[in-house]
Order: C-alpha cells, then sequence, then structure tokens
C-alpha cells in the first residue's frame, strides 16, 4: 500500500526506456515529441472512457428494463426524430475535439528543425546500422562511420537485455537538436525508438529527415520497424550523454575507427 | 361471461400470469425515463474521463516535477564514474 502510494506521489526512479515484459503503456518520455504523443493519447483516452461507459450503462439498463419476462410486449416505435438528430450531431463534435490536438501535434513533428547542432545518417543494412557522423572529420578528412550489430542471443553479458543491446551504440548529446538521416543500403527498413517517439522509415533512393530533442541523459532501446527478412528486428540503441562528455566519446569512436 | 372471465383467469393462472395488466410494462405508463437515463449516463461518463483527467494530471506534474529537479542537480540520470 505504501509503495502504490509512494509510486503515486514520485516518479520513479528508473525511467522505462525499453520494452519491458507486460508492458501495457508507453515507454517514458525523453522527447517533447513523445511526450506531445502520450499526452494525446491521454485526450483521446479520455473520450473513449466517456463513450465506453456511457454507452454500457445504456445497454445494461436496456437489458434491465426491457427484459422478456418483466416486458413480454415490446413497444413499436419505429422512429424519434429529436434523439435521432441529437445522436447525430453529439457524437460529431467529439471528433472535432480529438482533432484539434491531433493535427497540432501531427503539423509540429513535421516542423523542421532549421539549425541543428548535429547531423546523424542511420544507414539500414541486412541486418545492421551503420551511421555516419558526418560533421567531424579526421585528420586524414574521413567522416566517423561504424557498423552497429545487434549483440548475439548467447552472447551477452550480464545485466545485458537479450536482443536489446549492440556492440557499437549512437552516441548523441543530450539537450542538444539532432537531424537524423535515414536511409537503406538494400530493402525497406525502418529506425524506431518507442522513448524518442521517432519511427522514420528508411526508403531505397530516398532519404528521410527526422528531428530530435533529447531531453535527458539515458540509454535508449528501439528496433527496426520493417520486417525484411530472417534475422530482422536488429536493434537500434541510442546513447544520450552530457553534452561535455559528448567530443571525448565522439573522439573515442575516431580512434577506435582508425585502429 | 362471467364463468368466461374466470375460465380466462384460471387459464391465466396456469400459465404463469403473464397477462395480468400490472405485469405488462409500457414506457408511456411505467418504465424508464430515456431523457433521465440519457444524462445519468453522461453523468456517470464524465465522472469515470475525469477520473481518468485526474490520473494524466497526476502523471503530467511528476513529470514536470522530475525535469524541474533534473534541471536543478537535485537528481541525476547519470550513474557516477567508479
Amino acid at each position: 500500500m505504501i509503495e502504490v502510494f509512494l509510486e503515486w506521489r514520485f516518479l520513479t526512479i528508473a525511467p522505462c526506456d525499453a520494452a519491458e515484459p507486460w508492458q501495457l503503456g508507453s515507454q517514458d518520455a525523453a522527447t517533447p515529441i513523445m511526450q506531445g504523443i502520450i499526452d494525446l493519447h491521454h485526450d483521446i483516452f479520455f473520450f473513449l472512457i466517456l463513450i465506453f461507459v456511457f454507452v454500457s450503462r445504456m445497454l445494461v439498463r436496456a437489458l434491465w428494463h426491457f427484459h422478456e419476462q418483466k416486458n413480454p410486449i415490446p413497444q413499436r416505435i419505429v422512429h424519434g426524430t429529436t434523439i435521432e438528430i441529437i445522436r447525430t450531431i453529439f457524437p460529431s463534435i467529439i471528433p472535432m475535439f480529438i482533432a484539434i490536438p491531433s493535427f497540432a501535434l501531427l503539423y509540429s513533428m513535421d516542423e523542421v528543425v532549421v539549425d541543428p547542432a548535429i547531423t546523424i545518417k542511420a544507414i539500414g543494412h541486412q541486418w545492421y546500422r551503420s551511421y555516419e557522423y558526418s560533421d567531424y572529420n579526421s585528420s586524414d578528412e574521413q567522416s566517423l562511420t561504424f557498423d552497429s550489430y545487434t549483440i548475439p542471443e548467447d552472447d551477452p553479458e550480464l545485466g545485458q537485455s537479450r536482443l536489446l543491446e549492440v556492440d557499437n551504440r549512437v552516441v548523441v548529446p543530450a539537450k542538444t537538436h539532432l537531424r537524423m538521416i535515414v536511409t537503406p543500403a538494400d530493402v525497406p527498413h525502418s529506425w524506431a525508438v518507442p522513448s524518442s517517439g521517432v519511427k522514420c522509415d528508411a526508403v531505397p533512393g530516398r532519404s528521410n529527415q527526422t528531428s530530435i530533442l533529447v531531453q535527458r541523459e539515458g540509454v535508449y532501446y528501439g528496433q527496426c520497424s520493417e520486417i525484411r527478412g530472417t534475422n530482422h528486428a536488429f536493434t537500434i540503441v541510442v546513447e544520450a550523454v552530457p553534452l561535455k562528455d559528448y567530443g571525448s566519446r565522439v573522439s573515442n569512436q575516431f580512434i577506435l575507427q582508425t585502429n | 361471461m362471467s364463468s368466461d372471465l374466470n375460465g380466462l383467469l384460471s387459464a391465466n393462472h396456469m400459465e404463469g400470469n403473464k397477462w395480468l395488466p400490472h405485469k405488462i410494462a409500457h414506457a408511456t405508463l411505467k418504465g424508464p425515463n430515456v431523457v433521465k437515463e440519457i444524462c445519468i449516463g453522461i453523468t456517470l461518463g464524465i465522472l469515470a474521463g475525469s477520473m481518468w483527467k485526474m490520473h494524466h494530471w497526476n502523471e503530467q506534474r511528476k513529470t514536470r516535477a522530475f525535469y524541474d529537479m533534473l534541471e536543478k542537480g537535485q537528481i541525476s540520470v547519470v550513474a557516477a564514474e567508479e
């Protein structure tokens, strides 16, 4: 009981940034977009509960009042103009209340950040990811490029999640505007990270762009969302680090690449 | 005629009295008030929806408090270096 009260009063200390067994709700939001998606879901759910309770009440009361044994002779009611008008107009107002926040969120998600700090290119392969940090070049004019493979099922270390971990994570700075460019090298893929509210399709012959602003440091897990054969569902792991640590992390990646 | 009526009544008695007047309900005479039922239904729906809204506002408050504490440095999501 005390735990339930504490859970109600305070947010849990460990944010949910990966899929959990028997999970019912969304993962905790790490970006303003995901927070907006969760808020929209809650707004729509209010109407869902209202309609469900109302319709259930009407159904139960009708079954109660017009039970065959209590009411063996049914009334011959053909139509009722007033109630037909009300039951047409009132439900048509509800979608309007749903559409307003929905379209507001949709168009705000499409807003392109004019001057992102960092651009990262995510290239989907069968079946791994490669990432390019074209903003930085090494001394020999090579941009930072690395592959990211899912750690096999029989090879994880203690504490690692099965089929969710990768060997090289995408390191991004927290509280910084990023631009992700998503494209495939072969067949269609989809770069999806639920905590960030991002799902960007990788379509052959095309580069799709999405903007992300990660609000807190952490490790965020996602999975490819376009099924493409055996060994599919390879994972995406985004590690958001403090801005002051980002430079050293990128330098280390350069060193690993050079070696 | 009275014998016919007695016969009818006794026949009804054997069939379970389903034709007696007080057993036949009419919405116009005795039955549910449609407007009242709709109003009660909408009220219950709004009450249930309000409970959900309160849960939603509570979640928003917790999230806002979390990010405020994070901004002020009262909490941290970065593990300390060992």
